[in-house]
Order: structure tokens, then C-alpha cells, then sequence
């Protein structure tokens, strides 16, 4: 397995959507996403059409995870106010979420921590679209979802080797499959034209000097990554917390009551959070 | 803030949380003081829990919760910046006993 051809992987993962196990709405969504002129008129329509997903677009958009002030209470004022990209973003998150809890036990409260605490760092930095942010975290192991969902029995392999010889569940996928969540995850968000700062977001957090385009929206979503992990919240394949990259964190140069900040904001909205699927 | 089973609540508690139905439409908005009548609604909408106000109920010890904390950081002890990240979160979870 460990001789797994790239090409053959990565077209597989770009035709996910014809695997028999991955829901319906995951794939009507990806149909629609695919399109590379889509408006927010057909997005906004096409929420509306699915009350199941209109409940659960709403109820992200008024969590702890955005933060905005007041409630949103329509599709269409709240595709308004994310924007096309976000709303691309919270769309592909909350379709996934069940999978994820399926992929994974754990990646699921993982990935809402980690997309609290990216907002909160964003906010923090003074990022003029905190929002973004908080998809990138979220979305950023968007890979492993997909890695399990087309090889169940090699991701179990990688993940029994990860906890066996004691190595980051990152080096135990490159053994396995010769490419990482990382590179999955930007492969699908490539495919389903997201925003070039989102791609690299999923294809950097664990090497975040690599970053060219966004090395600050890629620093955030490594450190909020990091610190979920810390916390111990949630599970992504290992419990051990990964060593910073020292370029990442300087960038960010977090002092500690800011850092004290995010991980009391992830304590006081984690709970109500899990709510959201 | 916690999550507790709607059998569980008692008159004198305050929503943390508007109790919602599961068209999301707001039944009581959040601060609303619980008395017995509102507890009965509470119970007869069919929902499980609520969010009420206070500080959050910890599953486990705070030795247990430190034992994991240094099994977390088990693999990057004395790492560039690491001591400082543990140091910060080690306060963040005693704060939570406190």
C-alpha cells in the first residue's frame, strides 16, 4: 500500500462524490459547488430547498463559531452577510459533520474547537475576515475525512501505526498512502474552486512556513489546531500534542493572556457548539 | 454554562440559553429565571437539555485532568516554546477547578 500511486489517489478523491457512501446532500452540494460561476442567488435558493440544511446553516451561522451579534434568522440574510466563499465553506462543513463523527470519533468537536479558536486568533490579529478564518479551521482535516471514507481498512492501518510506534498520525499517512490529509483536503478544495488562501490553509497547517499566499490565515489555523489539542478536546488520530513551528508561532507572537483568551473561549462555547449537527 | 438533562432542573435556575423548538423558533430567550410551570413546559416540548447558567460541571479529577495533560505533551517536553504553550494551558485547566 505504502507504493500507492499519487495520480491514482488523488483522482479518486476528486471523484468522491461517486462513492456509495457518501450522502446525497454531500453530493447534490458538490454538483452545485463545482460550478465555477455559481451566484450567491443559486446558493442561497438551494439551502432553502433542503429544510434539513437550512436548519443547520442557521444554526452554525448563530453559533459561538461566527460570533455575530443578534440572531439570523434567513438562508438568504445570511448567505448576504458570510459571503460566496464562506458560505461555500459552511456549507461543505456542516454536510460533512455526521461523516466526520462516522470517520473519526472525536474530529468532529476537534474541527468546531479549532475553527473557535482560529476566530478568536483572527479576531486577535485584527484579520478584516475573522469568518474565513474559522472555515479554514474547521474544514482543515477535511482530508481525513475523505482518506477514511475511500480506505477504511488503510486509514485504520495508519492510525493503529500512529498509536503503535508513537508517530503523528501525519507521518503514519505518508507511510500509508504516500500523501497526507493535508494534501487530500486541498486536492477536494481545488476541485470545488474555493479561495486560494483556503486551499493553502488545508494544504500548510501542519508546515505553515510553506504559506506563500497566506502565511497569517495558515499560522492562526496551525496554532488553533495546536492548542485544541493541548486542551484535549476532540480527537484527530493522536493524543499527543504536535512541537509548534517556531516560524508560525513567532509570526503570530501571541502573549499569554491572549492565548489564556482562546482557550477560555473554546471552554464557554464548546458545549453549545456540539449542538450545531 | 451547563448542558443539564431537563429532569434535572429546578426552580430558581436561569437559561444560559434560549430554549428553542426544532423549527429554531425562541420558546423562552435566554435569562429567563425557571419556575416550576416553565420547567413543566420545558419537559413536555420533548427536548433533552438545556443550557443554564453557572460555572461548568468538570467530568473528571483535576489529578486526572493534569495526568493527561503531561501525557498530551509527552512527546515535545523542553521543545522551542512548548513549555511556555503547557505552562498557559496547565493554568487554563486548574482555573476550571476553581
Amino acid at each position: 500500500m505504502s507504493n500507492m500511486d499519487l495520480k491514482v489517489l488523488r483522482h479518486k478523491v476528486e471523484n468522491i462524490n461517486t462513492l456509495p457512501t457518501v450522502p446525497g446532500v454531500l453530493k447534490r452540494l458538490s454538483v452545485v459547488i463545482e460550478k465555477p460561476r455559481i451566484t450567491l442567488v443559486e446558493i442561497s435558493a438551494f439551502i432553502a430547498n433542503d429544510p434539513a440544511l437550512t436548519t443547520k446553516v442557521l444554526k452554525m451561522v448563530n453559533s459561538a463559531i461566527y460570533g455575530f451579534p443578534g440572531r439570523i434568522a434567513s438562508v438568504s440574510h445570511a448567505t448576504m452577510l458570510l459571503g460566496l466563499n464562506i458560505i461555500k465553506g459552511l456549507l461543505l462543513g456542516v454536510s460533512v459533520f455526521e461523516l466526520m463523527q462516522k470517520a473519526m470519533s472525536g474530529l468532529y468537536e476537534h474541527s468546531l474547537a479549532c475553527a473557535i479558536a482560529s476566530r478568536v486568533i483572527a479576531q486577535k490579529k485584527g484579520l478584516k475576515e475573522p469568518e474565513e478564518v474559522s472555515v479554514a479551521g474547521l474544514l482543515h482535516d477535511i482530508g481525513k475525512v475523505i482518506l477514511t471514507l475511500e480506505f477504511p481498512t488503510e486509514y485504520q492501518a495508519a492510525m493503529n501505526e500512529a498509536q503503535g510506534k508513537s508517530i503523528s498520525i501525519f507521518d503514519a499517512e505518508k507511510n500509508q498512502f504516500n500523501a497526507t490529509h493535508a494534501n487530500v483536503g486541498s486536492w477536494l478544495a481545488e476541485k470545488w474552486h474555493f479561495p486560494r488562501n483556503l486551499i493553502e490553509v488545508i494544504e500548510c497547517h501542519h508546515r505553515p512556513a510553506l504559506a506563500k499566499n497566506a502565511p497569517l490565515e495558515t499560522a492562526i489555523v496551525h496554532m488553533a489546531d495546536l492548542l485544541v489539542r493541548a486542551r484535549g478536546f476532540g480527537f484527530a488520530g493522536e493524543i499527543f500534542v504536535p512541537e509548534v513551528n517556531a516560524i508560525a508561532y513567532e509570526l503570530l507572537n501571541l502573549s499569554s493572556s491572549d492565548i489564556k483568551d482562546v482557550l477560555r473561549e473554546m471552554e464557554d462555547n464548546m458545549e453549545s457548539a456540539e449542538d450545531i449537527s | 454554562m451547563p448542558k443539564i438533562p431537563v429532569s434535572k432542573l429546578e426552580p430558581g435556575m436561569k437559561l444560559a440559553k434560549p430554549v428553542t423548538a426544532k423549527s429554531g423558533m425562541v420558546m423562552l430567550g435566554e435569562g429567563t429565571e425557571l419556575t416550576a410551570t416553565w420547567i413543566e413546559r420545558i419537559q413536555d416540548m420533548g427536548i433533552t437539555n438545556v443550557f443554564v447558567a453557572g460555572p461548568p460541571i468538570q467530568t473528571i479529577s483535576k489529578e486526572e485532568a493534569l495526568d493527561n495533560l503531561n501525557t498530551r505533551f509527552s512527546h515535545v517536553e523542553g521543545k522551542p516554546y512548548m513549555n511556555v504553550i503547557k505552562k498557559i494551558v496547565k493554568e487554563h485547566i486548574e482555573g476550571l477547578y476553581e
